[in-house]
C-alpha cells in the first residue's frame, strides 16, 4: 500500500520532486564511475577540456599484463577480503550469539564493547596493534595485514549478529532438541539454513570492510603488502591519475560483483523451501 | 590449553614465533656471503655465484616509465645473461629503513638484496649499520662513474664509502609553461617580482619536492651554497633560513589561495600545473617533464627551468641490505645498472631522462660519442647549463629543519 | 552473574581486546613509558601536544566535517526513504541509484570527488563551457578549502547510500502498520510523518547515524586527497606526526591517537545512552 493521496497541488509538486530526486539520484549514483572511466583512458585532459585530447588503454593494458602493479594488488585484495569475509562471519557469529543472551547492564557493556573496533579510527587502531604486529614478528606479512582487517571486520560482523540473534526466535532450536537432536546438528541443519541470508550478508560485510583498508594496511604491511587501494593511493601520490583512476574502478567492479553474486546466491537459497 | 578468547594463547604464539625468528636469524650469518667479502674476490667468482639466483629491489614504484625501464628491459637483460631473475617491489626510503631495523632487531632473515635510495635514507641506513659494504668500489664498470664530480662523489655530503653505487643523477627545475609564459624569470629575485605581478599563480607543495624549493631559496638568499657545506652549523641555519621565511611571508599573499593553503605533495602542485589553476610547477629532476609531457599528465608545452642562483642536483644510489639474501646477485645487477649501455638507455628521452652518472671522458671512444649524439628532446636542458647552475646537495639536517619550520611557520601559521 | 553473563563479557571482551591493547600501548607512550622517543614517566609530552593550536583545530574540522556530511547524507536517506517507499518501478529504481555508492570504496569516491569539484574539475569545465566562468580561479574552491565543502560533499554522497539501505529496511519492516493506525485515526499526512514515521526512522537510523559521525571525524584516505593543509584534520595530523623522520615526535601521535578514541568513545557512549532511554519506551 502506498503513501496516502495528497491534496492536487501537493500531488503534482510531489510528483515533480520525484522526478527530480530520481534525476538527481541517477546523476550522482552514475558520474562518478563514468569520470573514472574516461580519466582511466584519457591523455593530455586539462582545463577546460571536457574530453580528453586523446585516448590510451595503456593502463589497463598494464593493469592485465605481465608482471602488472594492479594485477598482483589486486590478487592480495582479493584474498585479504575473502579471508577476512570468512573468518569474521564464522567468529562474529558465536560472538554475537553469546551476546545476544545478555541482559541488563552487561548487555550495555557488551554493546558498546562490539561498537568499540567498528567506532575505532583507522589510523588509531593501526598505530595502536603496530607494536603487537611487531612482537608477534606479523608486521610487513600478509598474515599480519589478514589480522589487523579482522579486528575491525569481526566487530561489525559481531554487532551485526548482536542484532540478528536479538529478534532471533529461538523456539526452532528448543523444538528441533526436543526432538532429539544434538546441539551440532541443531546448528548445521536448522540455524545456519535459517539464517543463510545473514550469513551471506556478514561475509559481504567482512569482505567490503578489508577490502577497503588502507591506514592498517599502511601501518601494519610496513608498505610491502600491496594492495589495491594502496597502489590507487601510491598512483596518486605520484601524479598518475590515469593509473590511479584504473585502480580505483578496479576497486569499484570487485565489490559490486561480490554484491550481486551473495544476493544472488542468497535469494537462490531462499527460494528452496526448507 | 582453553581455547576462550582472551586467555592465555596469545602469549604462547608470540614467543614461539619470536623464538622461531631469533632461531632462523643466528643461523644465516654462518649461510650468507656478504658484500663486502665478495668484493675482494675476482669477479667471474660472483658472476658464477650470481647464476640462477633471484634477485629482490626494494625501490619507488610510482612512475610507470621507471618501472618499464627496470621490468620490461633490465630485468629481461639480466635475466639472459647472468641468469638473475630480478623481482622490482615497491618501497620508499621510511619503509625500507623500518623494514630493515625491524629485522634487525627481530634478527629475522632477510628479504631484500638491493634498494634504491639516497640522501636521509642512505644516512639513517649507515648510521645504523643497515647497509652491507663496502663494495661498490669493486664491481667493474665503477672505473667509468664520474667520479670527479661533487654531485656523484657525495650523497647529501655523505661519503657512500663503497656503501651504496651510483646509479643516477638529477637536478632540481622549475617547469613553466611556454605557452603560457613565454618570457620566465631566470632568478630568485625575478620570481619574486613575477609572483607579486600574477597573484594567485605560484605555489609549492608541502612534502620533498616543496621543501627542496626553501633549500634553493636559502642557498639563493643565504649566500650561496658554500656557507651551508661542511656539516649542519645552527647558527647559519638561523641566519639563512630567517630570509627564507622572510621572503615566503613578503610573497605568500600572492599565492595560489592567498598561501592559506598548500597542495599535499608534488603530484596535486603538477595537477594544477597542468590545469591552469597555476602557471609553475617544479620537479626534483629536471627531465621529468619529458616523461610526463609524454606519459600526457602535463601539456606538451611544458618546459624545465633551471634558477641562475643555482639549483640542487644529487644522485640516487641502490644499496644491499646487511641482510641480503643475495649480495652476489644484487652486486652482478648493479653493476649492470651501471654498464655504459644500461645507462644510455636510461637517459634516453622516451625512456626515463634520467641522467648517467658515467663520465663521457672515462668511457670507451664509442660509448662516449653515442651518449653526445643521445637524441636530446627539444624540451630538456643543455648538460653545460646544468652542469652551470648545478650545486651539491648539503647535510640532511638542512632539509629536516627547513620542513619543520615550515610548518611550524608557515603552514599552521596563517593567522 | 549468571553463566550466560560471563560468556556474554568474554566475547564482548575477545572483540574489543585489540582495541584495548592498542589504546592501553597508546596511554602508556604519552605518558612517557614506551615507544619511541620516551624518557620516562612524565605528563610533559601529554601537556605539549594538548597545548598546541593546530591540534585542537584539527580535531574541530574533523568533527565539523563529520557534522556537516553525517547532517547531509541523513537528511537525504530520510527524504529518499519517505518519498520513494512504495512498490512502484520508479521507487525499486530510485531506491537501487540510493545504494549503488555503496560497495565504492571511500578512496574511489574520493579521486572521483577531487576531478569533479577541484576549481578546474569537471564542474568547472561544464560552467565554463556554458560561459559562466573562463579561468579556474573564477570557480570557488571546494577542494583544499579551509570549510571542506568538497570533502563533505563527497563523504556525504558515499555515507548517504549506507543510510538510505538502513532506512529502506527500517521504513520496510516497521512503517506501513502503525502508519496506517495512525491514518485511520484521523492523522493528516504531515502529523503521520512526524508523530509516526520520523520517529521510527530516527530510531532505526541512530545507531547507523552515530556510526558514520565517528567513520568521517577519522577517516583517514578521503581526508588525505580532498583536505586543505590547515586547519590539518586530526587523522592526517597523526599520522604525519607517526612517520616524522624526528622521532621525537612520533610519540605525539600516540596522544593524538587518543584523541581520537576519545571522541569515539564519546560518540557511542552518548548513543548507548540515548538508545537505553528510548528502549523504556519500545512498545
Amino acid at each position: 500500500m502506498g503513501p496516502e493521496p495528497l491534496g492536487p497541488v501537493r500531488a503534482v509538486s510531489a510528483r515533480i520532486s520525484r522526478r527530480l530526486l530520481l534525476a538527481a539520484l541517477t546523476l550522482s549514483a552514475l558520474s562518478p564511475l563514468v569520470l573514472l572511466l574516461l580519466t582511466s583512458v584519457g591523455r593530455e585532459w586539462f582545463f577546460p577540456a571536457l574530453w580528453p585530447a586523446s585516448i590510451t588503454i595503456e593502463s589497463w593494458r598494464d593493469a592485465f599484463g605481465g608482471g602488472g602493479r594492479i594485477a598482483g594488488a589486486l590478487g592480495t585484495s582479493l584474498a585479504l577480503a575473502v579471508a577476512t569475509g570468512l573468518a569474521s562471519a564464522a567468529v562474529g557469529w558465536p560472538i554475537g550469539r553469546t551476546m545476544a543472551d545478555l541482559r541488563g547492564w552487561p548487555r550495555h557493556v557488551g554493546a558498546a564493547a562490539a561498537f568499540l573496533p567498528v567506532a575505532a579510527p583507522p589510523v588509531a587502531l593501526a598505530t595502536g596493534l603496530h607494536l603487537s604486529a611487531l612482537t608477534m614478528g606479523v608486521a610487513g606479512t600478509f598474515g599480519g595485514v589478514l589480522l589487523s582487517h579482522l579486528v575491525p571486520a569481526v566487530g561489525y560482523a559481531a554487532l551485526y549478529f548482536l542484532g540478528v540473534f536479538t529478534l532471533f526466535d529461538r523456539r526452532i532450536e528448543d523444538e528441533a532438541r526436543t526432538l532429539g537432536a544434538r546441539s551440532r546438528t541443531v546448528l548445521w541443519r536448522v540455524t545456519v539454513p535459517m539464517l543463510r541470508r545473514q550469513v551471506g550478508e556478514a561475509f559481504l560485510l567482512g569482505f567490503l570492510v578489508s577490502w577497503a583498508q588502507v591506514a592498517t594496511t599502511l601501518v601494519i604491511g610496513g608498505g610491502r603488502v600491496r594492495t589495491l587501494p594502496l597502489e590507487v593511493f601510491s598512483y596518486l601520490q605520484a601524479g598518475q591519475d590515469r593509473y590511479a583512476a584504473t585502480g580505483a574502478l578496479l576497486l569499484v567492479i570487485p565489490a559490486l560483483l561480490m554484491l550481486g553474486a551473495v544476493r544472488f546466491a542468497v535469494d537462490r537459497a531462499e527460494a528452496t523451501p526448507l | 590449553m582453553s581455547s576462550r578468547p582472551g586467555s592465555g594463547r596469545p602469549s604462547v604464539v608470540t614467543s614461539l614465533t619470536l623464538a622461531f625468528g631469533i632461531a632462523l636469524g643466528a643461523c644465516r650469518p654462518a649461510e650468507r656471503a656478504s658484500a663486502a667479502d665478495l668484493a675482494r674476490l675476482p669477479w667471474d667468482s660472483v658472476v658464477a655465484r650470481a647464476r640462477g639466483t633471484s634477485v629482490t629491489w626494494r625501490m619507488w614504484r610510482g612512475d610507470p616509465s621507471v618501472n618499464a625501464y627496470v621490468d620490461r628491459w633490465v630485468a629481461p637483460r639480466v635475466k639472459a645473461r647472468y641468469g638473475i631473475g630480478l623481482t622490482a617491489v615497491e618501497g620508499r626510503g621510511p619503509e625500507i629503513v623500518n623494514q630493515l631495523v625491524v629485522e634487525h632487531e627481530a634478527g629475522a632473515r632477510g628479504s631484500t638484496d638491493l634498494v634504491w635510495i639516497n640522501g636521509e635514507t642512505f644516512g639513517n641506513l649507515r648510521r645504523e649499520a643497515l647497509l652491507d659494504g663496502p663494495w661498490a668500489g669493486g664491481l667493474p664498470n665503477a672505473q667509468y662513474v664520474d667520479s670527479a664530480s661533487p654531485i656523484v662523489q657525495r650523497d647529501f655530503e655523505q661519503e657512500p664509502a663503497g656503501y651504496e653505487s651510483p646509479w643516477g643523477r638529477v637536478q632540481f627545475a622549475l617547469i613553466y609553461d611556454s605557452a603560457r609564459t613565454p618570457e620566465p624569470p631566470r632568478t630568485v629575485a625575478a620570481l619574486g617580482d613575477w609572483i607579486l605581478a600574477h597573484p594567485g599563480r605560484f605555489t609549492h607543495d608541502g612534502q620533498f619536492t616543496g621543501v627542496t624549493f626553501l633549500e634553493v631559496l636559502l642557498y639563493a638568499l643565504g649566500g650561496g651554497v658554500q656557507r651551508y657545506q661542511g656539516g649542519f652549523d645552527s647558527v647559519r641555519y638561523a641566519e639563512g633560513s630567517a630570509k627564507v621565511f622572510q621572503w615566503l611571508e613578503r610573497h605568500r599573499p600572492a599565492f595560489w589561495r592567498g598561501g592559506k593553503t598548500f597542495p599535499p605533495g608534488v603530484a596535486e602542485l603538477h595537477r594544477l600545473f597542468a590545469n591552469r589553476e597555476v602557471d609553475f610547477s617544479m620537479s626534483y629532476n629536471q627531465n621529468e617533464v619529458v616523461t610526463k609531457v609524454r606519459q600526457g599528465i602535463l601539456p606538451p608545452t611544458a618546459r624545465p627551468l633551471l634558477l641562475r642562483d643555482g639549483t640542487l642536483a644529487n644522485s640516487h644510489f641502490v644499496g644491499i641490505p646487511f641482510n641480503a639474501p643475495n649480495a652476489a646477485g644484487a652486486m652482478v645487477v648493479a653493476n649492470f645498472l651501471l654498464s655504459p649501455e644500461a645507462q644510455l638507455e636510461k637517459q634516453k628521452a622516451e625512456v626515463w631522462a634520467d641522467g648517467t652518472v658515467l663520465a663521457p671522458d672515462r668511457l670507451p671512444v664509442e660509448w662516449a660519442e653515442r651518449f653526445a649524439r643521445l637524441a636530446r628532446d627539444p624540451r630538456a636542458l643543455p648538460p653545460d647549463s646544468l652542469a652551470k647552475y648545478a650545486r651539491p646537495e648539503v647535510s640532511p639536517l638542512y632539509h629536516e629543519r627547513l620542513a619543520a619550520d615550515w610548518r611550524r611557520l608557515v603552514r599552521q601559521g596563517a593567522e | 552473574m549468571t553463566r550466560a553473563s560471563r560468556r556474554g563479557l568474554l566475547a564482548a571482551l575477545a572483540v574489543a581486546l585489540p582495541v584495548l591493547v592498542g589504546t592501553g600501548y597508546s596511554i602508556l607512550a604519552s605518558l612517557g613509558l614506551t615507544g619511541p622517543g620516551s624518557a620516562g614517566f612524565g605528563l610533559a609530552r601529554l601537556g605539549a601536544v594538548l597545548r598546541e593550536r593546530v591540534v585542537w583545530s584539527g580535531l574541530a574540522w574533523s568533527l565539523w566535517v563529520a557534522a556537516a556530511s553525517t547532517t547531509a547524507a541523513t537528511a537525504g536517506a530520510v527524504l529518499v526513504a519517505a518519498l520513494f517507499r512504495g512498490s512502484a518501478k520508479s521507487d525499486r529504481t530510485a531506491r537501487l541509484l540510493a545504494v549503488l555508492p555503496l560497495p565504492i570504496p571511500h578512496l574511489a569516491a574520493a579521486v572521483a570527488g577531487l576531478l569533479l569539484l577541484g576549481q578546474s574539475g569537471l564542474l568547472a569545465r561544464l560552467l565554463a563551457a556554458l560561459g559562466v566562468l573562463s579561468t579556474p580561479s573564477q570557480m570557488p574552491p571546494l577542494v583544499y578549502d579551509r570549510a571542506g565543502l568538497g570533502l563533505i560533499l563527497t563523504l556525504a554522497w558515499k555515507e548517504f547510500s549506507f543510510l538510505a539501505l538502513v532506512a529502506f529496511s527500517v521504513v520496510a519492516t516497521r512503517g506501513e502498520r502503525l502508519e496506517e493506525v495512525a491514518r485511520t485515526l484521523g492523522a493528516g499526512s504531515a502529523a503521520v510523518f512526524r508523530r509516526v514515521t520520523w520517529p521510527l526512522l530516527w530510531r532505526g537510523l541512530m545507531p547507523a547515524v552515530v556510526a558514520v559521525f565517528v567513520f568521517v571525524a577519522s577517516t583517514y584516505e578521503a581526508t588525505a586527497v580532498l583536505a586543505p593543509s590547515d586547519p590539518l584534520a586530526l587523522p592526517l595530523l597523526t599520522l604525519e606526526r607517526y612517520t616524522d623522520a624526528d622521532l621525537g615526535r612520533r610519540g605525539d601521535a600516540f596522544v593524538l591517537v587518543l584523541l581520537g578514541m576519545a571522541v569515539s568513545l564519546i560518540a557511542v557512549a552518548a548513543h548507548e545512552w540515548a538508545r537505553s532511554r528510548w528502549d523504556r519506551f519500545e512498545p
